[in-house]
């Protein structure tokens, strides 16, 4: 949006949506609205940015945020998206803090959100069919060609992974029957899977695969994606050097010594072996073929 | 190039999203509101700095100034692009050749010391207007064969002709800071060759100069009372150790090199 500028704030935490180049007509839609740098700074080079917000706190801080520094193409959502728009296609999904979302789904057990259940669906576990609710909600919402980013944190995949399971478990034990015991085979299948999905380095590609995305482009972040200094892209891990990223937030000698023993171990897992997959956090960027 | 310059110019389709294929190399340094992208695409490699606040977009308008004051009489075509948006981004050709690190030391670099230096002198002093590049260090080179190449402009502003020499004095400091290892302590072969440069530096200037008589204490002056014209955004002392550097060190250096 080509406005005068009349604030100084500086977006640079929303780095990440510089991977994806915007354009001035493009309509976006911001899930969980979890960063408010990201949600401004995709509203000041998109023509409109639609933010499904769960809970009211958030609500009205962002809100009062926009008023601020003047930001009038925005409009909120918090009931359940479909509804409001049925039709309506989007350019670009912006899902910060991913996997933090996903978890809130999974502790309701329903859709704060999205209006589907994350629970994989039942005699839905090939490999190839095996969807997240809301991912597919957001493959309909998106246009074709559109494009979906998402960010995490790398250690929240255990934790989902944890609670994922256990919805598997209690939903083969509580409705246990003869036939049910029959399927054995297949509840211990999906369990397999989502470990596949959640805890290897391909597994998130791979669900996004299987839910309609194809371009997938993954970039570890450091030092979290909360406010990325150092992205590299994972296709390219060859010709991108990493330097650790300085912690300017410790003082004191003891935190310097860690932060230095840190350094020197970040040197070795990322520079020297290359087992960028233990990274902090990471982005994903895909396009909804088209 | 001339495919980069092919692609830069093409018109970009009204609703097509590109996922660019980058690389963040740098995000908000010295709270400079800008993140420096290095792009991949099918043929190319270039480079992309974007803004994330007002005082980014202006910092990188200047930057295109920079560029634009240095290569617009070079030989070398250095195409660089800005795209004003809401925030501004300025595309950059990436250039090849040999490049420095920025704790590059003075031990093993001096050939390439005095060749800038000689660069320097020649292409400053060929310029109708006279401007200083702000942040003049050996990691902001790019030296092949053929060329020198001289990138990242942001501190880029014009002055008087009176200062001529800042730029190489306050690269030589820098190199002296990773030299000593923040000791400002140089064993005399080091001595020796900043003295060597600073008479290569001084020959034919004229009597006017401001810098070259107390060529440290004066560039820190220079910096100090100037300093809005650098664009910094944060406390100049953790940006140039020059600024924050003490006056009995920058004394010393200067006897060192003028005695």
């Amino acid at each position: 949006m080509l406005t005068p500028q009349h604030n100084y704030a500086n977006l640079s935490s929303a780095v990440g949506l510089g991977l994806i180049g915007f354009n001035e007509e493009d309509i976006v839609l911001d899930y969980g609205c979890m960063f408010f740098d990201s949600f401004v700074y995709a509203s000041r080079l998109c023509k409109k940015i639609v933010g499904i917000i769960p809970s009211s706190g958030r609500y009205n801080t962002l809100q009062k945020r926009l008023v601020e520094e003047g930001v009038k193409n925005y409009e909120f959502v918090n009931t359940n998206y479909k509804e409001r728009h049925s039709g309506e296609k989007v350019d670009c999904v912006i899902i910060n803090c991913f996997l933090e979302q996903l978890l809130t789904e999974i502790k309701h057990d329903k859709s704060v959100f999205f209006g589907n259940k994350t629970r994989p669906k039942k005699n839905d576990n090939s490999p190839e069919k095996i969807s997240i609710g809301f991912l597919k909600t957001v493959f309909n919402v998106l246009r074709p060609g559109g494009t979906l980013y998402l960010s995490y944190a790398n250690k929240l995949r255990i934790s989902i992974l944890f609670q994922l399971s256990m919805l598997e478990i209690m939903s083969f034990f509580f409705s246990y029957n003869l036939r049910k015991g029959m399927g054995f085979v297949s509840f211990v299948k999906k369990i397999c899977l989502l470990f596949y999905y959640l805890l290897s380095q391909k597994g998130l590609e791979k669900l996004l695969k299987a839910n309609g995305f194809v371009d997938i482009e993954k970039y570890a972040v450091f030092p979290d994606h909360k406010y990325p200094l150092k992205i590299i892209p994972f296709s390219k891990l060859d010709e991108c050097s990493y330097e650790p990223v300085p912690d300017t937030s410790r003082e004191g000698s003891l935190r310097r010594i860690s932060a230095g023993v840190k350094r020197r171990v970040d040197r070795i897992i990322f520079n020297k072996l290359k087992l960028f997959g233990l990274s902090r956090s990471f982005i994903i960027t895909a396009r909804k073929a088209s | 190039m001339v495919s980069l310059a092919r692609l830069l110019l093409q018109p970009e389709k009204p609703h097509d999203i590109t996922i660019m294929l980058c690389e963040l190399i740098t995000n908000n340094t010295h709270n400079n509101n800008i993140a420096l992208y290095k792009c991949y695409n099918a043929n190319n490699v270039f480079y992309r700095k974007a803004a994330f606040s007002n005082w980014g977009n202006k910092i990188i308008e200047n930057e295109k100034k920079g560029y634009e004051w240095f290569y617009n009489d070079s030989e070398t075509l250095i195409e660089t692009r800005l795209k004003k948006r809401y925030f501004y981004e300025l595309v950059i050709p990436q250039f090849k050749g040999r490049k420095f690190s920025s704790d590059s030391i003075i031990s093993g670099n001096e050939e390439t010391i005095e060749m800038i230096i000689d660069y320097y002198k020649d292409r400053w002093s060929t310029k109708d207007v006279f401007a200083i590049h702000g942040d003049l260090a050996l990691c902001n080179f790019v030296i092949d064969d053929k060329n020198i190449k001289l990138v990242d402009w942001e501190h880029f502003h014009y002055s008087d002709k009176e200062y001529f020499g800042y730029d190489i004095i306050n690269m030589l400091f820098i190199l002296i800071y990773h030299e000593s290892k923040r000791t400002f302590s140089l064993n005399k072969r080091n001595r020796d060759f900043l003295r060597k440069c600073y008479i290569q530096l001084i020959e034919g200037v004229v009597d006017s100069n401001k810098i070259l008589e107390k060529p440290f204490q004066n560039a820190k002056n220079y910096l100090l009372k100037f300093k809005d014209r650098f664009l910094i955004n944060t406390n100049i002392y953790d940006k140039f150790v020059l600024s924050g550097s003490p006056p009995s060190v920058l004394e010393y250096f200067d006897s060192i090199v003028t005695k």
